[in-house]
């Protein structure tokens, strides 16, 4: 099909919308409320182009043969402006954060006189994960979509109508009172910052600037994929030597490594499943390391409590070992130790609030928020040489860094079952079945004379999926944000599932390149059970790493 | 949701309990398998849908410009005045809640309102006094 | 009236005798259009409806007329209910529907048991195996748009949707659906039985400062001054809106009323309903009343709609306030066509027509507000 598109005649695709057709052409457009995973509402009115002399929105606009369209004629630019001034009159662009991507759009589309005094007047949520200020929002509705029909929640949606319509949860309920699961993909996809996490940043502040205090940051294994993005460097460039680097420059006192937690997660996740199969189930085990996971099958599916693993996740079993394990080691008094875990999620910081737990983690820091720190201490980031982490708890396998990754647990998890229970030694440590970006991935694995049937699911809406097929299988991985980790709700905003797999890719070959592949051949974990644990399962390892569940209100 | 219609249960729900409650939707949620926020969402789309308890009485006053050329601000004022409330309260005795619509289609018998769906046409103040009394009075008996 | 003519199940049994493709034939032939205000062919609607593969339509009758101003259908509803219901019967018979649905707007919900009774009475005697189910709406003009309505149907918020999809290709849970307002499907026996049907006969709502408001029928092209000698003004009457979409005009004793006139061909909504406005009004006041109807009844999704309809309700009482310069009447202006030229659908695509069309007739009126 031939269209003109600001004068140049174009063989364009018929079924494109117009928007594709401008991003394919290098032209930019301003979107607010579109997102490439989601279905086009076109609801924010920024993307608007001229069609044959009409304006229309680029993102749910087909074009027609020979049609005429213009991107940036003065009419174009005006009602873009006006649009953007009726949503946001008031926005302080200097102040909008760097992380969300209104900054870029409203300098693109520029807003240089404000001739609409702010009418939004509503009280912000402060939750122990999130932070909810309608104040600042555009009703976008991609948080609502997204909370719909990628994580199959619906914990939010529009209320009211007219000039009073807004996101909440029913009957103006806080986020932390009804059944959220705190994942945070809301958050991710907010193109405005209405949605934010709660920042423990100025408190861990105060604990670096405590000279009394031993501050220890911990670092889960997909910041590492992902935290130089948002210091311009490229998706998916591994930087665990920087990292530690700048937590050391930042004022931390010992840089540890959840990836090593991941092993000690698996080394009692994989002792359990060998239990379960020995006594025969209760079937299937579903693993416990995403706290999102673990509030939806507590909201949703209490019925599965018998069925989670009783591990705690990795950075909670670290945050424990250090001021156990660590603090007699190093003789210093637990009470003086703060722990800070840099995580890729909001939901730990949540779960840290858990009584269960009893946790150990005093503070849990996003990698945005970590960030944040590093700008603010005012280090160069990509300038920064590689040091290694504090060897006490800093040495991790391959599998513990795969974590990141939906379907990492998994795989990790049979590396040292398998071999554990069958005595030989895996010919090929890595499983390509779970290495892909489907929603549910499945497969089976022989541990003598038991096949075991394991399946991963990533992304609310595909947890439910599998769930429903769940007697099929007697070991599952479940992992809220779509992709895992890597995808957190903690993590850079990122715009396009590219990154995703960048980041996923990198963790992947952090795991090629390790000494140890497997978490059971982690020095530290051996002398971790040696000196301190006894055995996985031991009466101390239950004390100290498992824990438990409840079951939560439905709504 | 093909086979009953959503918004003919949350008129069912509202007629025999005069609004709807957190506890109502949460049933219908159960039985329809529908997000709470999407009821929540829905309920609160339709100005006749309420979610917040009534008073007995619901008045509708129109407000569209034939109500208004038929001095229909008059009116509204009355029943401000008269209930000690504001457009969209509730009066102390929980017996009327007063609104504004659009139009309620009574054009040609301005000024007019609706008393829980039924319509009350061309009003005066001393018409709209005689209403309440009697609503008043039926209320008590 | 025409429109009051009973056709006691005529037109269904003669379009069952001629066939599907007949009745579509007879009713293009006949010129009967939608009369929802864009007048598009019905047979046309109906032909691309039909032409879509699919192993279920529907059928709605559109009963929301909500714009102020508009009370024809209720007067149709009270009047000649059996007729509608047949017109209902041959669209889904035409259409080999199964589900009809009638969309009652909340503010009629009175009318409902009598229409429940009526349905059943005709369903009967028809021997039609289709089930019409009455929707009861619940305070959203919107919802008289097409897509909104099947939203609203479907269980949703009435948010209106962009087109394409046009529900007669998806629309009730993806399916072809037909819709039609009340006025149109009365209209449907009568174009079949009655040789002398004249598809230009309309109804009018006529109110405002007149002696004689009321349901009118009248032929397009109907002088102005035939109407205001049969509604009499009760007072010297200053200008004219045309519901609340069609803009505020003066008044013209030789002009005539048709399609082109109401809206300038630019309203999609445009029922023919006439509030007719004395002298002692000031203008701004009834624009005032206008603009805070669509800032009640805006869905609340798009941007411009949305944002946009409440400034022009606070710039309005800015100036009602006396405390501004013609600045702000230029910032009226803008945002008026601004939200007009960026909106999703017709609210707001039509919400600035009363500003608009009273700042070029009646500028007069908010100059009186300047400083």
């Amino acid at each position: 099909m031939r269209i003109i598109l600001d004068g140049k005649n174009l063989e364009v695709d018929g079924e494109k919308t117009i928007l594709e057709i401008c991003q394919g052409q290098n032209i930019k457009i301003p979107t607010l409320c579109y997102h490439k995973n989601l279905f086009p509402e076109a609801r924010c009115r920024l993307c608007l182009v001229d069609l044959d002399g009409k304006l229309v929105t680029a993102c749910s606009t087909k074009a027609k043969e020979n049609s005429k369209i213009v991107t940036s004629s003065e009419k174009v630019l005006m009602a873009r402006r006006r649009n953007m001034e009726l949503m946001n009159p008031g926005v302080d662009i200097g102040k909008l954060s760097d992380d969300f991507e209104a900054r870029e759009i409203y300098e693109q589309v520029g807003l240089d006189n404000e001739r609409f005094k702010p009418i939004k007047n509503y009280l912000p949520e402060l939750g122990a994960a999130l932070v909810r200020d309608n104040n600042k929002c555009v009703n976008c509705g991609r948080c609502v979509q997204v909370c719909e029909k990628i994580q199959a929640i619906s914990a939010v949606d529009f209320a009211s109508r007219a000039h009073n319509e807004h996101v909440t949860p029913y009957f103006e309920k806080h986020l932390s009172d009804i059944a959220c699961i705190k994942c945070g993909q809301c958050l991710i996809n907010c193109p405005v910052g209405a949605i934010s996490e709660r920042s423990h940043l100025k408190e861990v502040v105060e604990a670096l600037n405590n000279p009394k205090k031993h501050v220890v940051a911990q670092t889960a294994p997909s910041i590492r994929a992902a935290l130089g993005e948002l210091f311009g460097m490229e998706a998916g460039t591994l930087v665990t030597g920087k990292m530690v680097t700048a937590l050391r420059g930042c004022g931390f006192d010992k840089v540890f490594d959840v990836d090593l937690g991941a092993d000690m997660t698996i080394m009692e996740e994989s002792a359990e499943l060998l239990k379960r199969i020995e006594k025969g189930g209760p079937f299937p085990m579903i693993t416990t390391c995403c706290p999102s996971w673990i509030l939806m099958m507590e909201h949703f599916y209490p019925e599965l409590i018998p069925n989670m693993s009783t591990c705690k996740s990795p950075h909670e079993m670290l945050g424990m070992l250090i001021k156990t394990y660590y603090a007699e080691k190093a003789n210093i008094n637990p009470k003086d130790i703060v722990v800070v875990s840099i995580m890729p999620c909001v939901a730990k910081k949540f779960e840290s609030t858990r009584p269960e737990l009893n946790t150990e983690v005093d503070y849990v820091l996003t990698t945005r928020e970590l960030g944040r720190l590093i700008k603010q201490r005012k280090i160069d980031f990509v300038k920064l040489e590689d040091e290694d982490f504090d060897p006490t708890l800093g040495i991790a396998s391959g599998a513990g860094d795969i974590f990141g990754n939906a379907g990492g647990v998994m795989e990790a998890a049979l590396r040292t079952s398998y071999e554990i229970a069958t005595g030989k030694k895996l010919k090929k440590v890595e499983f390509d079945n779970l290495r892909n970006f489907k929603g549910i991935k499945t497969g089976s694995i022989k541990l003598n004379n038991n096949v075991i049937k394991y399946a991963c699911a990533s992304g609310g809406a595909n947890i439910r999926e599998l769930l429903k097929n769940k007697d099929k299988y007697q070991f599952l991985e479940m992992m809220a944000c779509p992709g895992g980790c890597i995808g957190g709700g903690g993590q850079p905003i990122y715009f396009d599932d590219k990154v995703l797999e960048l980041r996923s890719k990198a963790l992947y070959e952090q795991d090629s390149k390790r000494e140890f592949r497997r978490s059971h051949e982690n020095p530290i974990v051996k002398e971790i059970y040696k000196k301190y644990l006894g055995k996985p399962l031991s009466k101390k390892a239950e004390k100290l790493l498992h824990t438990r569940y409840r079951e939560r209100d439905g709504f | 949701m093909k086979d009953k219609l959503l918004l003919n249960i949350l008129h069912e729900v509202q007629d025999k309990e005069g609004y709807l409650s957190e506890k109502s939707l949460k049933k219908i949620s159960v039985e329809y398998n529908i997000p709470m926020s999407k009821l929540y969402s829905v309920a609160t789309f339709y100005t006749m849908l309420r979610t917040k308890k009534q008073g007995k009485y619901v008045i509708e006053l129109c407000g569209s410009p034939s109500c208004v050329l038929n001095k229909s601000r008059e009116i509204e004022k009355f029943l401000e005045r008269e209930l000690k409330i504001e457009i969209g309260e509730t009066s102390k005795d929980d017996l009327f809640s007063v609104y504004k619509t659009s139009c309620i289609g009574c054009c040609d018998e301005a000024p007019a309102m609706l008393v829980n769906g039924e319509p009350y046409t061309k009003l005066t103040v001393k018409r709209v006094k005689e209403i309440l009394e009697e609503l008043r009075k039926n209320a008590n008996s | 009236m025409q429109i009051l003519r009973e056709t006691k199940l005529e037109g269904l049994r003669l379009a069952r005798k001629v066939g599907r493709q007949k009745v579509l034939e007879i009713l293009l032939k006949k010129k009967l259009g939608g009369r929802g205000g864009a007048n598009f062919p019905v047979a046309k609607k109906w032909e691309t409806a039909l032409g879509v593969k699919a192993d279920e339509r529907y059928v709605i009758c559109n009963a929301d007329e909500g714009e102020p101003g508009t009370f024809k259908d209720k007067f149709i509803l009270k009047n000649n209910f059996e007729t509608m219901i047949e017109g209902l019967l041959i669209a889904a018979y035409v259409l080999r529907a199964k589900r009809c649905f009638i969309y009652l707007r909340g503010e009629y919900d009175y009318l409902r048991e009598e229409l429940e009774e009526k349905i059943k009475e005709v369903l009967e005697k028809s021997k039609m195996k289709v089930s019409i189910e009455i929707v009861r709406g619940a305070g959203a003009y919107i919802c008289g748009e097409e897509t909104a309505i099947i939203q609203s149907i479907m269980g949703n918020r009435g948010s209106s949707m962009y087109k394409p999809p046009h529900p007669t290709i998806s629309g009730l849970w993806g399916k072809p659906t037909v819709l039609n307002n009340v006025e149109t499907l009365t209209c449907v026996p009568q174009a079949l039985v009655y040789e002398d049907w004249n598809p230009d006969y309309r109804l009018f709502s006529i109110s405002g400062d007149v002696n004689h408001p009321g349901v009118y029928e009248w032929e397009l092209g109907v002088k102005m001054s035939t109407i205001l000698d049969v509604v009499k003004p009760r007072e010297k009457i200053k200008a004219m809106s045309f519901g609340c979409f069609g803009g505020i005009m003066p008044v013209k004793k030789s002009s005539s009323v048709s399609q082109e006139t109401i809206c300038k061909g630019n309203c999609q909504h445009g029922a023919f309903s006439i509030i007719f406005i004395g002298e002692r009004h000031n203008i701004v006041d009834i624009c005032l009343s206008i603009a805070k109807f669509y800032t009640y009844e805006s869905c609340g999704k798009c941007t411009p709609c949305r944002e946009g309809t409440i400034r022009l309700v606070n710039l309005l009482k800015k100036i009602k306030s006396k405390k501004v310069n013609e600045g702000d009447i230029k910032l009226l202006k803008e945002f008026a066509e601004h939200i007009q030229e960026t909106s999703l659908c017709g609210l707001g695509q039509s919400c600035g027509n009363h500003i608009l069309t009273s700042l070029k007739y009646f500028k007069k009126d908010y100059m009186r507000y300047i400083k």
